[in-house]
């Protein structure tokens, strides 16, 4: 911006400041909600000077308002960090310890071959796994850093799980859970109930359509501990108590079923609640146990007239109303009877004994009335629960998730517009899938690989004609997705980086845990479930560390501490690859200045949210020495090559014996060029899609440039896409599911159906085989207050924690938000210092009071990145990381481990701590 | 006639802005949209000239409710400037120190104001709110300059620097004949006018008129994720702004008690249903006291908010309301009164403005 110039009128000067040279589209590439917001930005001389929502949107359904202007303070400040003093413009590489700040400027020639170096020298000692990268939702950075590491054979750790959004109860219940409703399917509600959700931070362009909704006659209750911020424009807001959600939810289910509200068709076909359970040990009824030759994945109904009849894999339309009560004396093929009863009789029975809403009232704090009125409005109405993704970061998240769903499934609540519940999806563009999985450039190549995937799916539909399409692109990904490098952090967090220790603590862990937790792994792990994905192994430690657009140490929960302690040691170079000075970047060994978001051409994240694909474009050049992902590792690459030469060496294999090349490793990553630059690659990508009939004809990267963003043209190909399970809207909301409400397809479950209960032996032991209610265990010890987290209004993630402009909007820094009356019983005053502790760790932050927050409660909301704190570590050093012991089960039907799916998740909330004043610094 | 100001006693036409409380989440969008595009000069680090804070609260700046000025009887009243403090923001931090310092733990990112940590912000009290758990309650509330129809800061100004614009009572400042007198701080009871201390003038918000005078609605408008800024002239009798503020009148304007006659009105916000000490809730009532919302809007708040519900309650048993319907706004143009055209016509050549993005990098 220029000085004023005083030869100038008022205004001119103001007019100036609105002037520009240049505008472009663009968007911002991460990993927030609902994503894919089209924007201008405005340039002036080599400069980004401002952006704004595009607001260029149509009506997508009469009657249902449109998405413009789709924007949040973010966007709008996103080009401050482009020369914010934490923008990272030269390569560095540290001229002191780890993490001390201390640099030294070199080349880019030389920090490649630093890296390259780094990198065979862990091929040498260990092999190609001991080059490990976090993937992130920086999705600009993750596709070049997904197709590079495929190329080297490096070990890739599972996104879902690092970040934890990953919803394991959806899973269990729909054997997938990467569907979702588009956002304005949301106006479409009756009922919205907000749960674990704070869409007010969370859900900026989304959250119209909530308040949208209510203007039109929906009912909107927020059920959380606090008095969150989303609770302003609620009807209700109904108090829970921390990881009480479980009780709550199947309280409304009792009511449900009691007066007789329960849409008792729906639930028959679209849920295992019709088929049969045997009374003694509470498992399914299966074929394998009536017929010598019968199956184990078949199950049976009670037909009023023909008694037990086989429950259809193929399909769940019903012509006749099986029973729901009473009992039926069968004869077992080993010998004997056994009495076998409908399952909703146990479900029914159980919801009786332990969750009438008076029984419920002792566990959680709703009164009876509001349980009946709300169980009520849901059986009624059309209801979605916007479901947030902080049920996945609780312990028992998975229990409150079935037991919400099995509340959807009783009320014939899914697969129609205005209802369900949504997952994490960002798989709709097949130009992605396809640009990590083709070996030639071209049409032809996504062809073979597109061509490839149908015909698999082909063969696996003729082996089992009970697939439906879904079902096949699911029984496809089962089969090749564990294959595809992307590996479940679980194996490489428990073997190197310190967290067996942590998981072995029975006084952390849930008490229904019959034996340690090493048994429960060493069982798992026997049972060969894991065996592709159990990677690096023991035997194969981690030498290193590639950060590309992620923040490992900020991230990690279990913190800093043991990482910096376990993992770090072990890393004989550790490279961060970002525009801005990351807590990851701090600890590095190399640190590579990458383009940010308005300087590089990339996509971004393809959701169901807004079905829309936006781009963003080079607004202007490269600051600095920045250079975009796909050119760094394309010149790597190169590097490799070179540096492989130069010591002789030729190939190498991995842990499996896959062999590897070094001399064409740079033509196998870019195809002979195509994926060395930003722009080529995301040309390639665009033109993939189209080829495969995913984007619509004629979309060019220059059609992008002339509109932000395209819809699509059809479903991705990929399971994670065909999820959805719905006719591809035009012209109306998408609600998923309704390919199974509507043409009666199956799940892809176990049972074929929506399924409430998971008759593993682990899971009865646990008392989780059906969805029940579970205090979640004290993970760090007794301590008298329950720290608990969120996402952050003012940044997705840590990406913006550090925008100078985004900083005034708050405090500048992190908080602990306590209640009023707890800070004053403990002396602890507005913005004044507190420690935190438990048996795991401490951390040091400014308090925040307020009588919004629970008693007894404490919050710390997500991304503030350690040096933020005084100390220099945050809130993570509290949290010990756990996984829960059920999400080692590999083996069960539809719980199986593929990317960005089924796997332990660490948890990060419901932590017990204690909290004190300390002094301040003078 | 509405006991608000009639344009047709000030001299030309006004634009107006109404805010709907009832959807305003709080996100900042509006101010920030506001400050990447007008404050990032030298001497305006300070200035947020459009706020969103959380009620009941301090606001920013800081007690601004009781720092006086507007009219009192029909004459002019000059109160207080905020200090620099109770302003707030302008921040700076130690980046250097942290990542290229070499300090390594000892040192951690933290705001300086003037040196010092600072006390305050243009969003300090954020959800903090009032109340008693669980029947706490907040709401957010965007605040910028009002172009009043009796403009305290234009009275007031000894250098006659100030003036309403004709076309659109957009109220602005010539910045040449501006001395530093800084009496239109005093004077506006809103406290939205900040100095610069590098240039010695007076700013606040502009009403965006460069982008009026181009057919496009203001920032903070245009980029409202929640929709529910609306933005048009007031005289525009079948336009939104009108018939919620004259025609169905639930539309109100803050503090009218300072005698200003703003420009910007507020539909006040709802809130949830309070519990009962027994956890049951008392459906007969909502969290934010009445008397709360008064001293905001005056009385007429109560007619308001009753009449929102019964519009509320209409919907519920499967009516429609064409009030409802108005703030649900279908179309996001419908904002936007006549300033519905693009900032930018990417491809296409503007006077003085963009190039086709078809050129090369």
């Amino acid at each position: 911006m220029t000085a004023a110039n005083d030869a100038r009128t008022t205004e001119d000067r103001y007019r100036q400041r609105q002037e520009f040279d240049r505008a472009t589209f663009g968007t911002h590439c991460v990993n927030c909600f609902p994503n894919d917001c089209p924007v201008y930005v405005f340039a002036k001389d080599g400069k980004v000077v401002f952006e704004e929502a595009a607001a260029v949107l149509g009506t997508i359904e009469p009657g249902v308002p449109d998405m413009n202007p789709m924007i949040c303070q973010k966007g709008l400040a996103w080009s401050r960090q482009m020369d914010s003093p934490d923008r990272i413009l030269h390569p560095l590489r540290r001229a002191g310890e780890r993490g001390e700040g201390r640099w030294e400027r070199i080349s880019w020639d030389e920090a490649l071959a630093e890296t390259a170096d780094a990198i065979l020298d862990a091929i040498a000692e260990i092999g190609p796994e001991a080059v490990v990268l976090e993937a992130t939702p920086e999705i600009a950075a993750t596709i070049p850093a997904a197709r590079f590491m495929a190329a080297l054979g490096g070990t890739v750790l599972d996104v879902d799980a690092t970040i934890n959004d990953f919803w394991a109860g959806q899973q269990a219940v729909f054997g997938k859970f990467t569907f979702a409703s588009s956002i304005d399917d949301f106006f479409h509600s009756d009922v919205l109930l907000i749960w674990h959700s704070n869409p007010a931070y969370t859900m900026i362009p989304a959250f119209h359509y909530m308040v949208e909704a209510r203007y039109r006659g929906a009912t909107v209750a927020l059920i959380s501990p606090d008095v969150s911020p989303s609770h302003s424009h609620v009807d209700y807001h109904v108090p829970v108590r921390h990881g009480t959600d479980g009780a709550l939810a199947l309280a409304f289910c009792q009511v449900v079923l009691a007066e007789g509200l329960a849409d008792l068709r729906f639930a028959s076909e679209q849920t295992d609640l019709s088929l049969l359970v045997r009374t003694d040990t509470g498992e399914y009824l299966r074929e394998s146990q009536l017929r010598a030759d019968g199956r184990a994945d078949r199950f049976y109904q009670w037909h009023p007239e023909k008694g037990l009849v086989p429950a259809d894999p193929a399909g769940l339309r019903l012509d006749f109303e099986p029973l729901l009560a009473g009992s039926l004396d069968v004869r077992l093929a080993a010998g004997g009877h056994v009495v076998v009863e409908p399952l909703l009789a146990r479900v029914r029975r159980e919801l009786d004994a332990h969750y009438t809403p008076e029984l419920a009232a002792r566990v959680r704090e709703a009164h009876p009335d509001t349980i009946r009125m709300l169980a009520r409005k849901v059986a009624r109405g059309r209801t979605h629960i916007i479901l947030g993704a902080g049920v996945a970061k609780y312990f028992h998240g998975d229990l409150m998730t079935r037991a919400m769903l099995l509340l959807l499934g009783l009320t014939g609540n899914w697969g129609k517009k205005g209802t369900g519940v949504g997952g994490w999806c960002s798989s709709l563009f097949d130009g992605h899938g396809l640009a990590l999985a083709k070996t030639k450039a071209g049409r032809a190549g996504a062809r073979e690989i597109y061509d490839g995937f149908r015909a698999m799916v082909g063969g696996l539909r003729a082996q089992d004609p009970t697939l439906t399409s879904e079902l096949g692109d699911r029984a496809l990904w089962r089969l090749v997705g564990p294959a595809r490098g992307m590996m479940p952090p679980a194996f490489f967090w428990y073997w190197h980086a310190g967290f067996k220790e942590r998981w072995n603590r029975p006084e952390w862990n849930d008490p229904a845990m019959t034996r340690s937790f090493d048994e429960y792994w060493k069982e798992a792990l026997e049972s060969g479930a894991w065996n592709q994905s159990a990677s690096p192994p023991p035997d194969r430690p981690p030498r290193v560390l590639l950060e590309i657009g992620g923040n490992t140490l900020r991230r990690t929960r279990g913190g800093q501490g043991v990482l910096l302690e376990r993992l770090w040691p072990q890393l004989s170079k550790i490279v961060a690859m970002d525009y801005r000075m990351s807590e990851t970047a701090l600890h590095a060994d190399i640190v590579l200045p990458a383009t940010q978001h308005h300087e590089k051409v990339a996509l971004n994240m393809p959701t169901p949210w807004t079905m829309l694909l936006t781009m963003s474009d080079a607004a202007v050049p490269p600051a600095g020495e920045a250079r975009g992902e796909w050119e760094v590792l394309a010149e790597l690459c190169k590097k490799l090559a070179e540096r492989a030469k130069a010591r002789g060496v030729e190939d190498y294999s991995d842990r499996l014996g896959a062999a590897f090349r070094l001399d064409d490793l740079w033509s196998r990553f870019t195809l002979d060029g195509v994926f060395a630059d930003d722009e080529s690659a995301v040309a390639e990508m665009v033109a993939d899609a189209v080829e495969v009939g995913n984007l619509p004809a004629g979309t060019t990267l220059e059609t992008f440039r002339q509109q932000g963003y395209t819809r699509y043209a059809k479903w991705g190909f990929l399971a994670l896409a065909t999820a959805q399970a719905s006719p591809f809207p035009e012209g109306e909301t998408h609600a998923p599911l309704r390919d199974h409400v509507e043409l009666g397809h199956p799940y892809p479950t176990l049972t074929r159906r929506a399924q409430f209960l998971i008759d593993h032996p682990w899971f009865r032991e646990g008392g989780e085989d059906l969805p029940a209610h579970k205090e979640a265990p004290p993970m760090g010890g007794d301590h008298p207050f329950l720290l608990s987290g969120g996402h952050a209004r003012w940044s997705v993630h840590a990406m913006n924690t550090t925008n100078p402009v985004l900083l005034e909007t708050h405090r500048g820094k992190p908080f602990l938000l306590i209640n009023d009356r707890d800070a004053a019983a403990r002396g602890i005053r507005d913005d004044a210092p507190v420690r935190v502790w438990n048996d795991v760790g401490e951390f040091v932050v400014p308090a925040r009071t307020s009588p919004a927050q629970r008693p007894g409660a404490l919050t710390v909301y997500n991304g503030f990145e350690g040096f933020m704190f005084p100390g220099g570590r945050g809130h993570n050093e509290v949290e010990p990381g756990l996984v829960k012991w059920l999400h080692l089960v590999g083996n069960y039907g539809h719980l199986s481990y593929t990317p960005m799916e089924w796997q332990p998740v660490p948890f990060d909330r419901c932590i017990p701590v204690d909290v004190a004043p300390i002094q301040e610094e003078s | 006639m509405s006991p608000v100001a009639d344009a047709s006693r000030a001299p030309g036409r006004q634009v107006a802005m109404v805010f709907d409380l009832n959807k305003c989440m709080g996100c900042q969008s509006c101010a920030v949209a506001c400050k990447m595009l007008w404050t990032r000069e030298p001497g305006e680090e300070q200035q947020w000239w459009c706020t969103v804070n959380t009620q009941p609260g301090r606001g920013a700046p800081r007690d601004w409710e009781t720092m006086g000025g507007g009219y009192r009887d029909g004459r002019l009243v000059l109160g207080q400037e905020p200090t620099r403090e109770e302003i707030g923001g302008g921040w700076s931090f130690n980046q250097q120190d942290v990542f290229f310092g070499g300090h390594g733990r000892a040192v951690h990112l933290e705001p300086r104001a003037n040196g010092r940590a600072p006390a305050w912000g243009p969003n300090w009290d954020e959800d903090q709110g009032a109340g008693e758990y669980p029947n706490s309650y907040f709401f957010y509330l965007p605040r910028l300059c009002n172009h009043c129809t009796k403009p305290a800061c234009v009275e007031a100004c000894p250098n006659a620097a100030m003036s309403k614009r004709r076309e659109d009572g957009i109220v602005v400042r010539d910045e040449e004949a501006c001395r530093g007198a800084r009496a239109c701080i005093k004077a506006c009871p809103y406290k939205k006018i900040y100095f610069n201390h590098v240039r010695n003038v007076s700013q606040h918000c502009i009403g965006c008129w460069p982008r009026l005078e181009r057919g496009v609605a203001p920032a903070c408008v245009r980029n409202c994720p929640g929709r529910l800024a609306f933005v048009g002239f007031l005289d525009d009798t079948t336009g939104p702004i009108h018939r919620l503020v004259h025609e169905w009148q639930v539309a109100l304007p803050l503090h009218p008690e300072f005698g200003t006659e703003p420009n910007v009105f507020y539909v006040p916000p709802l809130s949830p249903h309070p519990l009962r000490a027994d956890r049951s809730i008392d459906e007969s009532r909502s969290r934010i006291p009445p008397a709360y919302l008064e001293s905001l809007f005056g009385s007429r708040v109560h007619g308001v908010l009753d009449r929102l519900r019964r519009e509320l309650e209409s919907v519920r048993a499967g009516g429609r309301s064409e009030l409802l319907d108005t703030l649900i706004a279908y179309e996001f143009r419908s904002l936007l009164g006549p300033f519905t055209r693009e900032p930018a016509q990417i491809g296409a050549t503007e006077s003085g403005a963009s190039e086709s993005t078809t050129e090369a990098r």
